[in-house]
């Protein structure tokens, strides 16, 4: 799954290590999201959302966003 | 209050994982030296209690594993569990193999160990190369098993 976190997290001026901390996860884990290597589970995905203020769909991308687009 | 991060887990598995293997170590050592203070014939009683503490270390790290696995983050315990399977796998195939070899009489039993000794820290050297290869093969470094690579501004 594509997702934003990379630019969210630099323009917060946050290291992997810095998000890590804020998310109790390790740093190992904010690289595998990063690079698209994992897929988070639902709460930590609200639990990133959160941290920057955003909703899951604006963090993450499934690859169906047409469809929301083609809703509305 | 307890941390509940993914530092806390891994503080709280490593403050009671060395102690442990450090007992293990130190009675894989103790009990020969205790037979030969018999004279090579102790009782078989102290023999059994030796032989059941040396091996508890083993129960101790895999309750311990299996805290860690509870306790620490979602990614963190996916490439644990990837790894704890094949090194299981491995392990188990082969003592299956060791025992039936013995029983065909293909190969000689030990004197000095047994392979059933060798089974727990069998499962745990496979265990530690296939967590190694899973890394290298994430592009992640073997140098510090808690930092993938340099921490990206």
């Amino acid at each position: 799954m594509k997702n934003r976190l990379r630019d969210l997290r630099s323009g917060k001026g946050w290291s992997q290590g810095d998000l890590a901390d804020a998310l109790g996860v390790s740093r190992q884990s904010i690289n595998a999201l990063e690079t698209g290597k994992f897929d988070p589970s639902l709460p930590l995905a609200f639990r990133i959302a959160r941290l920057f203020n955003k909703r899951i769909e604006d963090v993450f991308d499934d690859g169906l966003g047409y469809m929301k687009k083609a809703a509305e | 209050m307890k941390d509940i991060t993914f530092r806390g887990a891994n503080r709280r598995y490593r403050r009671l994982f060395f102690p442990v293997m450090a007992f293990y170590v130190v009675f894989c050592f103790a009990g020969p030296l205790i037979m030969v203070a018999y004279g090579g014939e102790p009782p078989v009683w102290l023999m059994v209690i030796v032989a059941i503490i040396s091996g508890a270390p083993i129960a101790v790290v895999f309750w311990l594993m299996g805290r860690y696995l509870r306790e620490t983050d979602e990614f963190t315990r996916k490439i644990q569990i990837d790894a704890l399977l094949p090194g299981a796998g491995i392990t188990l195939s082969l003592a299956v193999i060791w025992g039936f070899l013995e029983l065909y009489q293909v190969v000689p039993r030990f004197k000095i160990f047994t392979p059933m000794m060798m089974v727990g820290p069998s499962f745990f050297f496979f265990y530690g190369i296939t967590f190694s290869i899973q890394r290298l093969l994430r592009g992640e470094s073997l140098r510090d098993a808690s930092v993938m690579g340099r921490d990206e501004r």
